[in-house]
């Protein structure tokens, strides 16, 4: 989970995986993946069980939202 | 298990790094032992973070890393905290709201300077503006070690 200064940057990383060209994001979808409601709560003293407990679903609705919703993305299995 | 959580990340925000298990078991008046379990069960229940391997020392305490990487954050003008990677970097804003929040980091690839300003969520600064984020295994237990992801 890393930035690079472009996408030809990241091809030319020596440890660049042949099979993730679909794992490029633009900064942009990054900053809104990261900012879902709860981590607004980061800070709050119930944030472990009031918050975290609805990060996946967060997740799973912004990756939808921007037609990320793939297996690679999502963490589950790839279909045989 | 709340209270711990708030606490670590309360330390790792303040200072840039974690309470060791003595120092929350201090803080929480539990005996040292009680403080190991409490963190080993903080980690269990937070699992997006981890311990160095064969320790109970925080390695990552997302989206803060107590383990120096190359996202380097900056804040007020210093720089003592790190990012767990450069996905969570976007979100270290949220730990210091109404404050500009700097991440630099060394490119993969060439190891020129990547700079990103942010501050409540929008971004401040881009250098350069083609900077995107990349995903090398996909999430998920079976496509890679997460600390390498």
């Amino acid at each position: 989970m890393n930035l690079f200064r472009s996408e030809e940057h990241a091809r030319r990383w020596v440890l660049f995986n042949p099979q993730s060209e679909e794992g490029f994001i633009t900064l942009s979808d990054l900053a809104g993946f990261f900012a879902t409601e709860s981590r607004h709560h980061m800070l709050e003293p119930d944030y472990l069980s009031a918050w975290f407990p609805k990060r996946g679903g967060e997740r799973r609705a912004y990756l939808e939202r921007i037609g990320k919703a793939t297996p690679f993305w999502l963490g589950t299995p790839s279909p045989p | 298990m709340d209270r711990a959580f708030h606490l670590l990340m309360r330390s790792i925000v303040g200072s840039g790094s974690a309470l060791h298990y003595a120092e929350l078991a201090r803080t929480l008046d539990l005996t040292v032992e009680e403080g190991r379990q409490l963190l080993l069960a903080v980690m269990q229940a937070y699992p997006i973070g981890w311990l160095h391997p064969e320790t109970d020392y925080i390695a990552s305490f997302p989206p803060l890393n107590n383990l120096p990487t190359q996202y380097r954050v900056t804040v007020h003008g210093e720089q003592k905290w790190f990012a767990q990677c450069g996905f969570e970097a976007t979100s270290v804003t949220w730990l210091f709201p109404g404050t500009t929040v700097k991440v630099e980091a060394a490119c993969l690839d060439c190891a020129d300077p990547m700079i990103i300003e942010m501050r409540d969520g929008q971004f401040v600064t881009v250098d350069p503006p083609e900077i995107v984020g990349h995903l090398n295994y996909g999430f998920g237990p079976s496509r890679g070690r997460p600390p390498f992801l």
